[in-house]
């Protein structure tokens, strides 16, 4: 891996053998995310995002098969780590859980113990990886929950989940996953549940920490105006499969991919006239027992030509630091060359 | 039908909902002999019109009573003071506020709502035959066949195919779920339509396909929407008239052009300034102060103006006065001391 490299998936495949058929969740999804940097994670519900996430912290469903590819991860203390390789219940990635990576999800309500203070859960985190004794740990967890901006740290340690409320939450589920210091980030919807004015200020919160700490993070989510805010980079997911990763701004204002294209012509903007109808996708995301061959996208797509998009699966195609899988990207790149 | 309190009183012409000092107090009783020790003020002194054939907006944060307030309108809860002016099909202007519940329930053919969530909305043992043909039966249109007929016309008008009447609502997607509540909501023919975060749960694409199909039936039907949301762009591209509520009060009611170029509450343009648009380089540009603490506690609202102590532009007078919703120029209205002095910046130049 490149110095600069902190995490690298190639080719991973997550399947799930059910008895209406083999669905691959995750069907050779390869990234990367380099030290300090945020890459967003987009796609609509069923993409596989939330798959691959936990594939890297080895946290899959029971009935998943984790069915082939890599993914390496070389946190700041040095050492490498073959997270593809480990079994869930290894001592590896235990340790690698909590004290390299730190997870944060979408519901704190059914992620944070209902039956133990967020002042315990602190504290048996650090006393765990930093060996802390209980004083100095609790010491360290109102430190963590001043610096997560939680108002009276040195009471709410005490306090349950129950007594907070969501933003509240949220903030003592990061502070847990940023107590040892983590070198990367995993947060999967963060903010989808909270409301605006408190989604505004856990991303600020979110972005101040990592510029502090020097952490990475994967940013995963399906609203857009979230991932301009505080992505780097961007991966679009589409069925198991990334389409296109590029900056957030070639991802913005100069997609190379159909799918991508589409779905930002979806999104009402503010201030945008779209017409009285908004652009939409047509048809649905297949079932996941009948993807369609060639390239997934290929019964919706308004670039899409018979014989080509529906026989091969389309090859990753670079332009700089832009990739894009389908088979025109050139096309959309000549369009925007002409906007 | 016994006699209903048709007022004699004369709305505008366009309006079909009229809704004055709307107040809904949730008691809280505590202590081993429940006592009444106070209230939840849910809703406090909400006035609003909604006009024939608009789409009016209601947007704020979670517990700001927005659903509230459509439950009140529709009487799925009863009211604690005010009055909900109603114009029926054939005219009449009735005040739903003084309504039994008997007397209120041929009314109910004409108002009708979409709920949020397609999956806990739709009961799992029946079939869209059932589901979509219920109202029907309830309300006694129509034989077994003119049902069965009806549905499946419903069933294409929204889009799903008329085959899958015998299916069970697991067969679909959420987006499909949708739209058989939104078919069920029609088949009574309603002039009027409740939203209540129709889309939020959706993802985009299948969002913009729902909203497209709630516009064309907007204009097939000549139906009125009260749409309640979060989403903010959303409601910008589908409502004419738009309200912002904050602790069960309304704050500001105005054009959603005006509202969106030049709010004149500060809550509104907090609001605005909050949402993340899909637009990474205004985002960088954006002014944008996230804002401080959380929505107050509706059972010890804080006195005076209810959002002064977030309020970056709040003097003295805002922690004692409650500010009276007033309106101003252009036919808006807002609930604020200094509207006139301050100068607000809206999302949209």
């Amino acid at each position: 891996m490149p110095p600069e490299r902190l995490l690298e998936l190639d080719d991973v495949q997550v399947h799930f053998p059910l008895r209406e058929g083999l669905v691959k969740a995750v069907n050779g999804v390869s990234y990367h995310v380099n030290k300090g940097e945020v890459l967003g994670i987009v796609g609509e519900s069923g993409s596989g995002k939330s798959i691959t996430a936990r594939a890297i912290m080895r946290l899959l469903p029971k009935r998943a098969v984790a069915a082939g590819g890599s993914i390496r991860l070389r946190p700041r203390t040095g050492e490498e780590f073959e997270l593809s390789a480990l079994d869930r219940n290894s001592r590896a990635i235990r340790q690698v859980r909590g004290q390299h990576i730190g997870m944060v999800f979408q519901e704190p309500m059914t992620a944070l113990s209902p039956v133990h203070t967020i002042g315990t859960q602190i504290m048996r985190t650090v006393q765990l990886h930093k060996g802390l004794n209980r004083a100095d740990a609790r010491a360290r967890a109102i430190d963590l929950l001043a610096k997560v901006q939680m108002p009276r740290p040195s009471e709410m340690v005490d306090a349950y989940p129950h007594q907070l409320s969501g933003g509240m939450r949220q903030r003592a589920m990061i502070a847990l996953a940023i107590s040892c210091d983590p070198s990367l980030l995993i947060a999967d919807e963060p903010t989808t549940a909270l409301d605006v004015t408190t989604e505004a200020q856990i991303l600020e919160l979110l972005k101040q920490l990592q510029s502090e700490m020097g952490m990475a993070i994967i940013f995963i989510t399906h609203n857009f105006g979230v991932i301009a805010d505080i992505a780097d980079r961007v991966s679009v997911m589409y069925l198991g499969r990334i389409v296109e990763t590029a900056t957030v701004d070639d991802i913005f204002y100069a997609p190379k991919h159909p799918y991508t294209k589409a779905l930002l012509r979806s999104i009402p903007r503010l201030g945008v006239d779209q017409g009285r109808r908004l652009p939409t996708i047509p048809g649905m995301v297949p079932d996941p027992f009948s993807v369609p061959p060639g390239c997934a996208f290929n019964p919706r797509c308004t670039y899409a030509r018979p014989g080509i998009c529906d026989v091969t699966t389309p090859p990753a195609k670079h332009f700089g630091n832009q990739i894009s899988r389908c088979h025109f990207a050139e096309k959309l790149a000549e369009e925007h060359a002409h906007v | 039908m016994s006699d209903q309190p048709i007022t004699s009183l004369t709305l505008p012409d366009d309006v079909l909902f009229s809704v004055r000092g709307l107040k809904k107090y949730f008691p809280i009783h505590a202590g081993w002999l429940k006592k009444h020790v106070g209230n939840v003020k849910a809703i406090d002194d909400v006035s609003l019109d909604i006009k024939k054939g608009e789409t009016f907006g209601l947007v704020g944060e979670s517990g700001s009573g927005k659903s509230t307030v459509a439950r009140l309108m529709l009487r799925a809860y009863s009211i604690t003071d005010g009055e909900i002016f109603f114009r029926r099909t054939n005219g009449d202007i009735v005040d739903l506020s003084r309504l039994s519940d008997r007397d209120m329930r041929p009314l109910r053919a004409e108002m009708q709502m979409i709920f949020q969530d397609p999956y806990s909305s739709l009961n799992p043992r029946m079939t869209l035959l059932e589901l979509v043909g219920e109202p029907m039966v309830i309300h006694g249109n129509g034989n077994q066949g003119e049902i069965k007929d009806r549905v499946a016309e419903l069933l294409r008008v929204v889009g799903l195919r008329p085959e899958f009447i015998n299916r069970y609502p697991h067969a679909f997607s959420g987006g499909q779920r949708q739209r058989i509540g939104i078919a069920r909501a029609l088949a009574l023919n309603p002039s009027f339509i409740a939203a209540d975060e129709a889309v939020s749960a959706l993802d985009v694409s299948v969002a913009a396909q729902n909203i497209n199909l709630l516009q064309d039936l907007q204009e097939q039907f000549g139906l009125t929407y009260l749409f309640i949301t979060h989403d903010l762009g959303m409601v910008e591209h589908i409502a004419d008239r738009i309200g912002v509520m904050y602790l069960g009060r309304l704050m500001e009611v105005a054009p959603t052009e005006l509202l969106f170029s030049k709010p004149l509450h500060p809550y509104t343009e907090a609001l605005m300034a909050a949402v993340p648009q899909p637009d990474p380089r205004g985002n960088r540009t954006r002014k944008r102060v996230p804002l401080k603490g959380e929505i107050g506690n509706a059972a010890n609202p804080p006195p005076g103006c209810s959002f002064h102590p977030r309020c970056p532009y709040a003097q003295a007078k805002c922690a004692t006065e409650v500010p009276a919703l007033r309106t101003v120029a252009d036919g808006r209205q807002v609930r604020c001391h200094f509207a006139e002095e301050l100068s607000l910046v809206g999302a949209v130049a």
